[in-house]
């Protein structure tokens, strides 16, 4: 939002350096989780525990999958904060319909792919046809899918939801392979998300807009269709979340997602990523380790007693640390040049 | 987040230099009396004389001066989610230090405002130090007021001020309330200030072009900084107000605060990007949404219709902004970015 003064904005370096910038933004992240972990692992060894490591990899999925979709929209110049009430809508709309008509799984997984695409073209359509900024644009939606919440719950929450979709939130795979079934979904939509942006046309024309919409325009990128297509995914990704949210804790209410305010915290692990909130840039990777990080060291803290009220500091620390970091490396590396 | 330049248009519409001036204050202002009219004669009891009606405003000023403290930060380019956050902080400051420390409310009053100020001026000297963008630092610090506002607060956070004091939510001056005196006098101080004072013009300019406004020799550190003090500062005198109506304080009194005001401030026409938009607009949007809430609870509305409403209205209006009043087409905007005049007369900014 804020060009940087004084200077002409820097071009986008060669594929090569800001590669090798993600990687390294990676790379601290794993090494800081793997800190943390064994760290916590010393003080009090249940930290350890297979239970608990499985707990702190699903716990991250949710968040995860909001800040896939929002990755895509940062990348392009854009924000989403609607993905909080599409989140909420799709657990309460899928979590009321399994418990009152049995709904089966796989219709509920289509309805609620469907419902977030629908929600997700509304913000791209009025974003790129109508060209409202992105945050005006899902301010407004905010409100409005917040309204449809109360709406179709009539105050009405989920407190349990039918087998197959706790075996959904919670099974594992297969009982030889003990892989829990939304970490393999997370994973899949992952390597998608990665294959979208680093090898596909899609991908390319999202980093050229998030570079310079203007001259992306001019070189030929469907500018248009493809904010839009940006904007639908990231509706599509919250509100799967929102499913796997209401498959894995097996309760929703009127203020799911935008009670926990996902938009911003999907934001936030966003930028702990490594995304660069200009656009432009981003990585896909980073955002999942950050979503993992931030679980880890949720948990850690739980493990270490620390009082709940202090997560969100810490968080807000890490956002801190992140943005700082970079924004003075940025700074030396145009003092060097 | 820079400038919106995402349409890919077939046809070039023909470019119109400058919005014409005040129009969409005056549109903002002829709703505001059709929606006053409408909810008069259609809803029983939503007229309930002149007095009655200002009195209404006591429901959604602290809103307001929330969003009166967001004009300026916004008319730079910039963005203060930390707001509900300080105005959390300052509300429960001022009562551990009325409760537990035996200030006088007037003592402790100052203080949560000067506490409110000090966040804000951390907010700004993050912004202009690190040269990040504001969104993230905002969001952060939020982070960071919201845990130490709930560790202040408590399980068991003070309550049951003075009537005194619970007059500037509640009471009123020769019917009209403290809190619209406050609202109105800080509009029209809000007004001057941008329209009529250096410091304002040179919100505008960073706004409006930040390197041109550096190179004409304005300190673009110290303007943004400002803004995010006076923000800051306005966030805590809505959280003190809040209290004062509620007679108590709570650690996420101000969570509701933030996407609301921003509504209102971009309701009333003030450009997400910086460097235009007017103080009466975001005070006639102020009086559209908090009204248009009102109306539709009197009417027996739910509380989410009513912010269905305010969403939908927010989206249709800068609809029919984008499409009736401003070029919309990406070339148009790129011809109008670079044919605009420059707006404020250099030798009145240059002295």
């Amino acid at each position: 939002m804020l060009p940087i003064p004084g200077s002409p904005r820097v071009p986008a370096a060669s594929g090569h350096q800001w590669r090798t910038l993600l990687e390294s933004r990676e790379l601290i992240l794993i090494a800081a989780t793997v800190v943390v972990i064994l760290l916590a692992g010393l003080i009090n060894h249940d930290f350890l525990s297979g239970s608990n490591l499985r707990f702190m990899l699903l716990n991250s999925v949710v968040l995860a999958l909001v800040a896939l979709g929002q990755t895509l929209v940062i990348i392009a110049k854009g924000i989403d904060l609607s993905v909080a009430p599409v989140l909420g809508l799709a657990a309460i709309v899928s979590g009321l319909l399994a418990t009152r008509q049995g709904l089966p799984l796989w219709s509920a997984v289509l309805l609620v792919l469907a419902l977030g695409a629908v929600l997700g073209l509304i913000n791209g359509a009025l974003v790129s046809s109508i060209n409202i900024p992105p945050i005006i644009v899902t301010l407004g939606t905010y409100s409005l899918y917040s309204g449809l919440i109360f709406l179709y719950s009539n105050g009405d929450q989920v407190n349990s939801v039918p087998d197959s979709y706790a075996h959904f939130g919670n099974g594992a795979l297969a009982s030889w392979f003990p892989l829990p079934i939304p970490i393999l979904v997370l994973l899949v939509i992952m390597l998608a998300v990665w294959l979208l942006l680093g090898h596909l046309p899609f991908g390319r024309n999202i980093l050229a807009i998030g570079n310079n919409p203007a001259a992306a325009h001019h070189a030929g990128v469907p500018v248009k269709a493809t904010l839009t297509s940006a904007y639908v995914i990231t509706g599509t990704l919250a509100a799967l979340a929102g499913l796997i949210y209401v498959c894995y804790t097996g309760s929703a209410t009127a203020t799911t997602g935008t009670g926990d305010h996902f938009e911003l915290q999907s934001i936030a692990t966003v930028l702990i990523g490594g995304t660069a909130v200009a656009g432009g840039r981003g990585s896909v990777f980073g955002t999942v380790l950050g979503s993992t990080f931030l679980s880890v060291v949720v948990t850690s803290l739980v493990f270490l007693h620390v009082p709940a009220i202090w997560y969100s500091a810490g968080e807000g620390l890490m956002i801190l640390l992140a943005v700082t970091s970079s924004s003075l490396r940025r700074q030396d590396t145009r003092r060097a040049a | 987040m820079t400038r919106p330049a995402n349409a890919a248009p077939s046809v070039v519409s023909p470019v119109r230099r400058k919005p014409r001036l005040g129009s969409w204050e005056r549109a903002l202002a002829a709703l505001l009396l059709m929606q006053l009219l409408f909810f008069s004669l259609v809803v029983p009891g939503f007229f309930d004389g002149v007095s009655g009606l200002l009195n209404m405003t006591t429901n959604f000023l602290p809103f307001g001066l929330v969003a009166l403290g967001l004009v300026p930060v916004i008319l730079t380019g910039g963005i203060d989610l930390s707001v509900g956050s300080i105005a959390g902080f300052s509300a429960v400051f001022m009562a551990i230090l009325w409760k537990h420390f035996g200030l006088s409310l007037g003592a402790a009053v100052p203080l949560a405002l000067l506490a409110g100020a000090l966040l804000g001026s951390l907010n700004g000297l993050l912004i202009t130090r690190t040269r990040t963008e504001p969104l993230i630092i905002t969001l952060a610090t939020s982070f960071v007021f919201t845990s130490i506002t709930t560790a202040m607060a408590g399980a068991d956070p003070p309550s049951g001020f003075p009537d005194r004091f619970n007059a500037l939510g509640t009471g009123a001056l020769w019917g009209v309330s403290y809190q619209l005196i406050l609202f109105v006098v800080l509009a029209v101080v809000f007004g001057l200030l941008i329209a009529r004072t250096r410091f304002g013009r040179s919100v505008i300019m960073v706004g409006y072009n930040r390197d041109a406004t550096r190179y004409s020799g304005i300190n673009v550190n110290a303007t943004v900084l400002g803004v995010y003090v006076i923000s800051g500062l306005m966030a805590a005198l809505s959280g003190v107000v809040l209290a004062a109506y509620y007679s108590a304080v709570r650690g996420d009194m101000g969570d509701i605060l933030l996407l609301t005001a921003l509504t209102m401030v971009v309701l009333g026409g003030i450009n997400i990007f910086g460097g235009e938009g007017s103080v009466l607009g975001a005070v006639l949007a102020v009086l559209i949404l908090g009204f248009l809430r009102q109306g539709l609870l009197i009417a027996g509305f739910s509380d989410m219709v009513t912010t269905m409403a305010i969403g939908a209205i927010l989206l249709i209006a800068i609809t029919a902004k984008n499409l009736l009043g401003t070029p919309n087409t990406f070339v148009a905007q790129l011809q109008a970015r670079f044919s605009r005049p420059s707006p404020p007369p250099p030798e009145k900014v240059m002295e």
